[in-house]
């Protein structure tokens, strides 16, 4: 049935795009492109969001503030550390060990205390330590925006834009390598889950942490590597967007991705790893069609011609929030998750 | 909570029994006059202080009122709302349309009238959001529910916050302050007035049979519908009751800016009344008023510690608007983890004994003379630093404890059964009576 449905989303997907566009300059194939591109980030972030919630059944509004942390790291060992000029393949690991420092200092700090406690809770606790990294980004760092070069650049030496032409859409080589840094997550995370001793300790803690301790599993390890790893596809999600967005600000995750994330782990059933990879994809096609519908489509009031885009604003948005309230009434298991 | 909500489901018994203990003519003249003097104060703050800060004090009164609709979501139905910054938006720009589109109100002037009628129109809408977002809460429940109230305040940020007509293309759309009320200090004042009716209804209202309906349903939801209550009713009920207060916020937000511009309504905001309310303590109303009054004060507060602005602003060099965030947030951790009664439990001495009570320093409020203080587990083994403190004497918990040393796996601090409710009565170390999950033996206090 799982793979009915993966097979399913991933041949309506296509379908879309032979239906809706084959040959046409202005049609949505190019919007699809870029959706699988952004839907690909979502899924990055959705990641964690998803792990976190097996580990200790609680959504971690703190997910985007780990990748905006290292962004920042990056940004000071390469912009304003100028004693020493740190490449680039030295500051990247540097921030996502900062981040997973971050992750672990939440986990030890405002998780653990409150692990057996109700989760709403818990869930208030993520939101609070968000804020406190948003202030502290705001007081070091004032609120202005800063710019974080991406990994190859977007245009070579002569000015040609580098990455492959598809659709007439041509591809930012760092959105290629955020595709392939997902699908290799969600590789090697399927397999940890259910081949690692490691990986079914993380799952028997969520399901019962008594009963786990009772048989001699250490849940505060399980808990510190969670939120570790969590971290790490977090500060991994963040260096790799924030070049892309454009703008460095503080909460910049949290403002911009936080909430298609979620609605992309919902989507795909918020226990399954798989399932954040198929709904940060769809999720990312839905608002870029939604986007590109908004273009195209018009509405004539008054004898004047208006772009959709212009009576509904905000028309990808609300689709993706859509999504979420349609997933959530009709199927809140999601696409393949195990459970309500 | 536990001060209203005992107090709510046992008032019938209190009034039945002759002897209660009542404060003698002196004590309640005593009481007169600290809360003369507490009113006294705020009012001659506002009266005297530079026009600047009376406009901030504006603010932290209308910070009191959210705090307040919160309140109800939060501290009686015992869910979270992280979309109110869309209940409040959009109070605020039907208020301003209605000044300014409908009434004809000019950028001069614009009739006390008019800024009543707006004010009523923008509560109804607020409530109106809300009820909608309370039908969705009947299915939807806990986390998700709070994913729900995410997405409820984006879809308003991003969408109806952005319509032309509404924001002028973005420019924003005047609401004038009505005649009479215009300066910054007038305005405040005003804002004072709302507080005390929104005060008056929600204390009103608690102490009603609505109000115990709504706390019954917070506890056990089975329960409540077997006692007769109305639980679909009254959940929507809470919930319209705190868009109108919303709403009312709304309006005052609105023609505090004089200009309603969509970025003033966003997802930090929202976040941050989240956690105004957490730290003045749940369902205590005194509680959410200081702290929500505190987070908007807050830079006002530096500024009075002079030797702290000068740090802030020289050596530090940031303004200390830039940590309201920062202290917010901090406070918000160290109140869930800590102390999740939040400020009004801290202060509850003092409300106690202002309304009426003996002065105690007990949290329950009771004379215990001669009984030693209860133990309660160390700051240090709250954050589990401290293992020895954490060993309990219950048999199960210690047995397990040695079970888990001998497996070598675990540390005694695993099994101590800690418990911090956010979302459920109960102040440090004493556990109230759980009415209700003893009912239908539940010890849990249903909020997960």
């Amino acid at each position: 049935m799982r793979t009915g449905i993966v097979v399913g989303v991933t041949g309506a997907l296509l379908a879309l795009v032979l239906l809706l566009g084959a040959g046409d300059d202005a049609g949505p194939n190019a919007y699809i492109v870029i959706g699988i591109a952004v839907g690909s980030m979502y899924g990055l972030v959705a990641l964690g969001l998803v792990l976190v919630y097996k580990g200790s059944r609680v959504f971690n509004f703190a997910q985007g503030e780990f990748g905006t942390v290292a962004a920042f790291v990056a940004y000071v060992l390469m912009e304003q550390v100028t004693s020493v000029d740190i490449p680039y393949w030295a500051a990247l690991p540097a921030a996502v060990l900062a981040a997973v420092a971050v992750g672990l200092l939440m986990e030890r700090v405002v998780v653990r205390p409150l692990m057996d406690s109700p989760r709403i809770t818990l869930l208030v606790a993520t939101i609070a330590f968000a804020l406190l990294t948003v202030g502290v980004e705001i007081v070091l760092f004032l609120p202005e925006a800063k710019v974080l070069d991406p990994l190859i650049a977007a245009t070579d030496a002569s000015g040609n834009p580098n990455g492959i032409e598809i659709f007439n859409y041509i591809l930012e080589p760092q959105y290629m390598i955020i595709i392939g840094v997902l699908a290799a997550l969600a590789v090697i995370l399927g397999y940890f889950f259910s081949k690692t001793d490691l990986g079914l300790a993380i799952l028997a803690t969520s399901q019962d942490s008594f009963a786990t301790r009772v048989v001699g599993i250490g849940v505060e390890r399980t808990s510190r590597f969670i939120w570790g790893s969590a971290a790490f596809l977090g500060g991994l999600a963040g260096i790799l967007y924030v070049p892309i967005s454009g703008s460095l600000t503080p909460g910049a995750m949290t403002t911009g991705i936080l909430i298609p994330a979620f609605t992309a782990a919902v989507l795909g059933g918020m226990t399954s790893l798989p399932g954040a990879f198929l709904g940060g994809i769809v999720i990312g096609c839905v608002q870029s069609l939604a986007n590109w519908a908004g273009n195209t489509y018009t509405i004539t009031i008054d004898d004047v011609v208006r772009p959709l885009q212009t009576i509904v604003p905000g028309l990808p948005d609300v689709a993706i929030i859509l999504v979420l309230l349609l997933v959530l009434l009709i199927r809140p298991q999601g696409l393949l998750g195990t459970e309500a | 909570m536990t001060a209203t909500a005992t107090e709510a489901i046992e008032a019938p018994t209190r009034k039945a029994t002759s002897d209660a203990w009542a404060p003698s003519v002196g004590g309640w003249t005593a009481r007169l006059l600290v809360l003369a003097a507490i009113f006294g104060a705020v009012i001659w703050t506002t009266a005297n202080v530079p026009s600047y800060w009376a406009d901030r004090i504006s603010l932290a009164v209308i910070f009191a009122i959210i705090g307040l609709s919160l309140n109800i979501i939060l501290g009686y139905v015992g869910q979270v709302s992280l979309g109110h910054h869309g209940f409040v938006g959009i109070a605020a720009f039907v208020a301003a349309y209605f000044a300014t589109e409908n009434a004809g109100c000019s950028i001069d002037s614009c009739s006390f009238g008019t800024f009543l009628t707006a004010t009523a129109i923008a509560a109804l809408s607020g409530g109106f959001a809300a009820m909608l977002l309370g039908l969705v809460a009947l299915r939807i429940k806990g986390l998700y529910l709070a994913l729900i109230t995410l997405a409820y305040g984006f879809v308003a940020e991003r969408s109806i916050f952005e319509i032309p007509f509404l924001t002028r293309g973005g420019a924003g759309m005047p609401a004038t302050r009505p005649d009479g009320w215009a300066t910054d200090r007038e305005f405040a004042f005003l804002c004072f007035f709302f507080l005390a009716a929104v005060v008056f209804v929600d204390w009103r209202l608690l102490r009603s049979k609505v109000g115990r309906a709504i706390l019954s349903v917070k506890h056990s939801e089975a329960v409540a519908a077997t006692y007769g209550i109305n639980v679909t009713a009254y959940k929507v009920l809470a919930f319209i009751l705190s868009g109108l207060f919303a709403g009312t916020a709304g309006s005052l937000l609105a023609f505090r800016a004089e200009t309603v511009v969509s970025n003033d309504f966003n997802f930090a905001n929202a976040l941050l009344w989240v956690l105004m309310v957490v730290v003045g303590g749940l369902g205590n109303r005194v509680g959410v008023i200081v702290g929500s009054a505190f987070f908007a004060l807050f830079p006002f507060l530096i500024v009075l510690i002079g030797p702290l602005e000068h740090f802030l602003r020289d050596t530090v060099g940031r303004e200390p608007d830039y940590f309201t965030i920062v202290i917010g947030s901090a406070l918000a951790i160290l109140t869930i983890i800590l102390h999740p009664g939040g400020i009004g439990d801290q202060i509850s001495p003092i409300t106690r004994w202002l309304g009426g009570k003996p002065f105690s320093l007990h949290p329950d409020g009771h004379h215990h003379p001669k009984e030693p203080k209860e133990k309660g587990p160390g700051l240090l083994a709250k954050f589990g630093l401290h293992r020895e403190a954490t060993e309990s004497e219950d048999p199960t918990t210690s047995e397990l404890a040695a079970l888990g040393r001998a497996v070598g796996r675990t540390t005694p601090s695993d099994v101590s059964q800690r418990q911090t409710p956010l979302a459920r009565d109960g102040q440090d170390g004493v556990q109230p009576p759980d009415v209700w999950g003893a009912l239908v033996g539940r010890k849990d206090g249903g909020n997960s």
